[in-house]
């Protein structure tokens, strides 16, 4: 009986310490995380708003077809809609920016995500695979940008997070995302990101002659954005917040499940030892 | 007449709620564990272990209600209980560590109906039960109203909340089914009963109670 109970304890201590570290070897083996790779440079100064990157994205990647959006109410993203203009009316006409996952360096969808559904492909992009995703819709409350999207079954949870894909598979096979290759006018390009930064340094340097205000942004926001952009205003202007970060809630949240983790393996340590220790004493006790 | 050799520890209602209670909280732990600790979210794709962990939730907050319900006497007894303090149980907090690393039974301080350990873990139950119901309630019904900020603050709560009941779900495990101390308390748990003796050694206060009760 007594050495039923050790065993057991010892057999629970063992396996509860394995699962409690399977973490790591998780978060050591996931991250092909870089800033470089690809990437689009995203250019307001030559958007001409004819909505052809948004009629592009529905069609390629097969999402329902709305009606030609208007610049007054444009859509918001949503599982349906990968990408939207961000329209502001400057002297009398729009100018847009084009809005969809930025694709972080650092991403704190992938670092909240609890499926490994998202995560860092080595070309540069934030991928996800559908069929792991659990619909937890942590990546939409922690993303600094509100980028993924989720319709969620209010009784059973059920909810499948959709975003850009940066259409990985048109990417691997060399061609362009979709919405880079149907822009008319060059306002969105597609390219390394290295090349990207350099150009986007030396269009910013022209605009800046004749508009001090203008800027660029995602060089090195969140470690560095995949998709780029060339504003002639603030970011704030444009929807995009100035100081973007991974929400200090995840570092404390990994920080708790550290220290969860470790506790509970001290816990089950510390329980084996008393047994011992008691059992030994209460015998001799009972002598 | 002779005395029964067992006396009653707790009512059969209270022991299937015990059990009822366990068995959600154990599927919640289960389905809440693998979204909280990465290596393990394999079998949360699809959602299913979303919808186990909602039904869990519906159990875990209607047994406590329900039996509230049922037993208003009892249940008000259980908080009153688990809110009295005092002296006795600063002096079992000094005495536990040599009572339950095996030290003398006689050095323990006497107790009532539960000693201070298990009022310690009453009030674990109730208090991460309070922040796991509504931290639970708000993530669920409120996801698209609460603001980003606000909602990872819920699953920041509800993640302590976990930490906290897991670890004392384990002292409770520990203490209460294989420390060699408390041969007589998981079975306490099952009949209801426990011996005479046991009782007068774990329980005192509360024996001396009973047995004047009973005449």
């Amino acid at each position: 009986m007594e050495i039923t109970r050790r065993d057991f304890i010892k057999g629970g201590a063992g396996a509860t310490g394995l699962i409690l570290l399977t973490p790591t070897a998780m978060a050591m083996a996931k991250n092909s995380q870089t800033s470089a790779g690809k990437a689009m440079l995203i250019d307001v100064t030559k958007c001409v708003n004819c909505w052809w990157c948004y009629a592009a994205c529905k069609e390629y990647n097969q999402l329902p077809e709305t009606v030609k959006p208007d610049l007054e109410q444009p859509p918001e993203l949503s599982p349906d809609v990968w990408t939207t203009l961000h329209p502001v009316m400057k002297d009398d006409r729009w100018v847009s920016r084009k809005k969809a996952c930025n694709h972080c360096t650092d991403a704190a969808c992938v670092e909240v995500c609890p499926t490994g559904a998202l995560s860092y492909n080595e070309m540069g992009f934030v991928q996800y695979e559908k069929e792991k995703c659990s619909g937890c819709g942590y990546c939409a409350e922690f993303c600094p940008f509100d980028v993924p999207q989720m319709e969620t079954n209010k009784v059973t949870g059920v909810a499948i997070m959709n975003k850009c894909t940066f259409c990985c598979d048109r990417v691997a096979n060399g061609e362009q995302p979709a919405c880079a290759a149907a822009c008319t006018t060059g306002a969105i390009k597609y390219g390394e990101r290295t090349e990207l930064i350099t150009e986007a340094e030396e269009r910013i340097a022209l605009l800046r002659q004749s508009n001090p205000g203008a800027s660029v942004y995602g060089i090195d926001e969140m470690q560095g954005l995949h998709v780029m952009y060339i504003l002639d205003d603030s970011p704030e202007v444009y929807g995009l917040p100035a100081d973007p970060e991974v929400p200090p809630t995840t570092t404390l949240r990994s920080i708790l499940k550290w220290l969860g983790s470790g506790l509970a393996i001290a816990a089950i340590a510390g329980f084996g030892l008393n047994y011992l220790v008691a059992r030994m004493r209460m015998k001799r006790g009972e002598e | 007449m002779a005395e029964p050799r067992v006396v009653e520890r707790f009512r059969k209602r209270t022991i299937w709620f015990h059990w009822i209670h366990t068995a959600a909280f154990l599927v919640l732990l289960v389905t809440g564990a693998i979204l909280f600790l990465p290596g393990l979210g394999a079998p949360a794709a699809g959602g299913i272990t979303r919808s186990l962990h909602r039904i869990a939730a519906v159990v875990f907050i209607a047994a406590p209600v329900l039996y509230t319900i049922i037993n208003p006497k009892m249940s008000w007894r259980f908080v009153k209980e688990t809110f009295t303090w005092g002296k006795d149980d600063i002096k079992w907090l000094q005495a536990a560590p040599d009572y339950y690393f095996g030290g003398g039974e006689s050095r323990m301080i006497p107790q009532g109906h539960v000693n201070t350990g298990q009022k310690m873990w009453e009030f674990i139950t109730l208090f991460t039960g309070i922040l796991f119901v509504v931290t639970g309630l708000l993530m669920w019904f409120l996801k698209d109203t609460l603001s980003p900020g606000v909602f990872q603050w819920m699953v920041i709560v509800h993640d302590f909340a976990f930490i906290l009941a897991f670890l004392m779900l384990l002292v409770h495990i520990y203490t209460g089914s294989l420390h060699p101390r408390m041969k007589e308390s998981l079975r306490s748990m099952w009949d209801g009963k426990v011996s005479r003796g046991y009782a007068r050694s774990h329980y005192s206060k509360w024996y001396d109670e009973i047995s004047k009760g009973s005449g």
